[in-house]
């Protein structure tokens, strides 16, 4: 089980993509539970997250997050704009999934 | 032109981060974002209390029981907001600083009615409902942020009354938070007996007068509110969240301007404020979100050939019915793009220009002090926001005319260089 977790202003368009990562997982048949959230909540839901991704438009609370991501042991980055504007599920699947997985190690 | 991008991003960044991070403008956040359920809650309620046509339909005096008593839902809720913003503040305050929230929440409610009015013409025991509203809403923060700050500090020094031995720890325990209470709110007592002795004679009159009612002259203004729409585009133009950023030094000034007009509409007269929250989330930003971008996904359904354009029309258009316009914003893209970075600029900051002067002129009705949910769909926003008046409706109906013209030779061109990518690579392929 993967635990994704998205963070931009309000969690208004990063729900947007969960809805497509959500749906990318599923026909892969991957057991991943994904969801997105305000920026102030971030800090409380990394503590039951894999990884977490930031919204291109939020990019600037990558250093304050990252403090957090640390203690708590996850990586994290910002989603390519170009795969948010097309809210391409299957890109930042990937790139969560590489994430994690680069984190094992 | 790729450099000065880079070094404007350079500048932009920083503070946006610093802006979005600062301590005292998160608590503000929070505490805004605390009171809002409270906020809607009473403005669904000056809705109905306000249906069109009912005072006819029931008579006069129907209508005046039936506004009386749905009054109270806005009374104890929208009109005293402040109230519950510094209840937010004080509690998110403590919390950032690691410390017992709830006292931080109930210290800065203490301390701010210290330094409230307790007196209404010339009665006394009674604390004037403006004062928890527009009237005090800056004393209101401020005091939250020193208070909240105070009693941390007195905590944090360790003034705790020391039990003998053999007393119960919990006891001890029970008083932790006696005496950091008690030295906080002592001192914002004598801060409030020594300015009774000055022409201000209270707090609240003397940040009303020297801070509030200065600043929110300058924000009631036209040449702020453009200042402000416009930073708002311009940070979004580098892919930063501007209203966040923005916002978050707006938006005690906007608020106290809205509750200002809520009180005017409450009483049926003129409502003294044209910008108000509300004209900037419904008439400006809540026409498909930042930028107005509704009626560019007309304009991109109306002309445009190009495959690229028609998808990102369809990703973004439900979307963009409910004011989320990132997919439109980092699609198209908006972000870094030298070809419509004029009508992304120019669009909002006519709009935000022409409302204005209809609205001066009487020709649009200026916001009642309702507060719109921001997801609300344009029309049904500036129908409920200026108080149930189908003009409010017609305002936004000609803004998506305006940004619609703006933006049409612009996506033309954008099309133009789409579909001539597209067709080259159709054409490599075939």
């Amino acid at each position: 089980m993967v635990k994704i977790l998205l963070a931009c202003s309000s969690g208004m368009s990063t729900s947007l993509l969960v809805q497509k990562m959500e749906a990318e997982a599923k026909e892969r048949g991957l057991d991943a539970e994904i969801w997105a959230v305000a920026q102030d909540k971030a800090p409380e839901d990394m503590k039951k997250a894999d990884v977490l991704l930031i919204g291109p438009q939020m990019r600037f609370m990558k250093k304050k997050f990252s403090v957090t991501a640390d203690e708590v042991g996850i990586p994290l980055d910002v989603i390519d704009p170009v795969s948010y504007g097309r809210v391409d599920g299957k890109a930042v699947l990937d790139k969560a999934l590489e994430l994690i997985e680069a984190n094992k190690n | 032109m790729d450099k000065f991008m880079e070094m404007l991003e350079n500048v932009l960044m920083p503070i946006a981060e610093k802006l979005n991070n600062n301590r005292y403008l998160t608590a503000l956040r929070n505490g805004f974002m605390v009171a809002l359920p409270m906020i809607i809650f009473g403005s669904i309620f000056v809705v109905i209390a306000n249906l069109p046509f009912l005072d006819r339909l029931i008579g006069d005096d129907a209508f005046a029981a039936y506004q009386n008593a749905l009054g109270p839902a806005s009374a104890a809720t929208l009109s005293i907001m402040g109230l519950f913003v510094i209840i937010g503040i004080g509690y998110k305050m403590v919390e950032g600083r690691g410390g017992e929230a709830i006292y931080g929440g109930v210290v800065a409610i203490a301390s701010f009615l210290i330094m409230t009015p307790q007196i209404v013409e010339g009665t006394p025991n009674v604390i004037p409902t403006n004062s928890l509203g527009a009237q005090g809403m800056f004393l209101g923060i401020f005091t939250a942020f020193v208070s909240a700050e105070l009693y941390h500090l007195f905590v944090r020094k360790n003034l705790t009354i020391k039990m003998p031995e053999g007393v119960p720890s919990a006891v001890a325990r029970s008083f932790s938070a006696l005496i950091p209470v008690t030295l906080t709110l002592t001192l914002f007592l004598v801060i409030r007996i020594i300015f009774s002795f000055t022409p201000f004679e209270t707090v609240q009159n003397f940040i009303y007068t020297l801070v509030q009612q200065p600043l929110t002259a300058l924000g009631s203004g036209l040449p702020a509110t453009l200042v402000a729409v416009l930073l708002i585009q311009v940070f979004w133009f580098f892919g930063l969240h501007g209203q966040i950023i923005v916002n978050s030094v707006f938006d005690p000034i906007w608020y106290s301007l809205n509750n200002d007009n809520l009180a005017a509409f409450e009483a049926g007269e003129e409502l003294p404020h044209i910008v108000t929250k509300q004209f900037i989330d419904t008439f400006i930003v809540g026409i498909g979100g930042s930028g107005m971008t509704l009626a560019v996904i007309f304009v991109i359904f109306a002309v445009t050939k190009s495959r690229q354009l028609r998808e990102l029309g369809k990703l973004g258009g439900p979307s963009g019915i409910f004011n989320v316009n990132e997919p439109l914003i980092f699609g198209m893209p908006i972000i870094m793009n030298p070809l419509v970075m004029i009508p992304w600029l120019l669009a909002p900051v006519v709009v935000a220009a022409v409302t204005y002067f209809a609205m001066s002129t009487g020709f649009a009705p200026r916001p009642a002090g309702i507060i719109v949910p921001w997801t609300t769909p344009a029309l049904l926003s500036g129908y409920l926001a200026t108080g149930n008046n189908i003009m409010g409706a017609v305002m936004q109906l000609i803004n998506m005319v305006i940004v619609f013209v703006i933006w049409f030779p612009f996506i033309k061109l954008l099309d133009k260089q789409y579909y001539g990518e597209e067709m080259r690579i159709a054409e490599a392929k075939a």
